[in-house]
């Protein structure tokens, strides 16, 4: 029997496959770089889901906020930080079997509940247009938009307050 | 197969991280594949009809949706990694199990 592979199955396989494999490097490395370099690369396969769920708009601004702002700013902790000498490992772990049963449990409950509800082949949908996006943010999601711009403006002072508040 | 299970092995993957991890930087990473697993399920399950009695979530709101998710998660991380380096600053240690000052103030 000769399997019949669509564009949609072979990007859903290699996503499944880039996405599950750049986490578990994130999560078993000893090397903060390779962490850094993964941890791009995971944040590149969820822009990746978000366009396979034809979310273009949401692909392109995972790739801004994340890929370019806080995977720079990981590497920019990571420099402040880190005084070590290149290829020493230094990332340590406990691994325990209570840590791999609270995973794998938690996840296969998620799995469980949702198995029977979600087809394997997903609807095609329409791309939704800056236009549409922009009218739903200016006009019902407006007061979300309004606290989550004034959460981002919290951030900022936040992130200000705790940089400056040192003195020599 | 589908996206769930997906979801669920890079959610739990995440989850593994941050209770095995040592060291702040990895924990977050960590917290990162969480978030980022977890909005990945919640665009793909917004646009299923079988999930919703009105047949499935608006594209434009899915998408508004995940972009506040993204702007609020951003801003954690961002304040996240300023408290990260602002404590090894001061404390110059960086390991969770060493982080016990907040514990040990009576």
């Amino acid at each position: 029997m000769i399997a019949e592979f669509s564009a949609s199955s072979i990007a859903f396989w290699l996503l499944s496959a880039v996405s599950i494999g750049s986490a578990a490097v994130v999560v078993f490395t000893r090397d903060v770089m390779r962490l850094a370099i993964s941890l791009g690369v995971f944040f590149l396969t969820v822009a990746g889901w978000y366009l396979y769920f034809t979310h273009a708009f949401l692909a392109v601004a995972q790739v801004f906020l994340y890929a370019g702002g806080v995977l720079v700013l990981v590497l920019f902790a990571i420099m402040f930080l880190r005084r070590s000498k290149a290829g020493e490992p230094i990332l340590e772990s406990r691994h325990s079997t209570d840590s791999v049963v609270i995973a794998v449990g938690l996840g296969f409950l998620v799995v469980m509940s949702l198995r029977d509800r979600v087809p394997i082949a997903l609807p095609q949908q329409a791309f939704p247009t800056t236009t549409e996006l922009a009218d739903i943010l200016l006009g019902p999601m407006l007061p979300h938009l309004a606290a989550v711009s004034l959460l981002l403006l919290v951030a900022c002072v936040s992130v200000l307050v705790v940089f400056g508040g040192e003195r020599e | 197969m589908n996206f769930v299970l997906v979801a669920s092995i890079l959610f739990g993957l995440g989850l593994y991280g941050v209770l095995s991890r040592r060291d702040v930087i990895a924990v977050l990473a960590s917290v990162e594949l969480m978030l980022g697993a977890a909005t990945v399920m919640l665009v793909g399950l917004a646009g299923l009809p079988s999930l919703s009695s009105q047949g499935g979530a608006d594209p434009g709101t899915i998408e508004a949706t995940g972009l506040l998710l993204l702007v609020m998660a951003a801003a954690a991380a961002a304040v996240g990694l300023a408290l990260l380096v602002a404590i090894a600053r001061s404390t110059g240690r960086t390991r969770t199990d060493e982080l016990t000052d907040v514990r040990d103030r009576p």
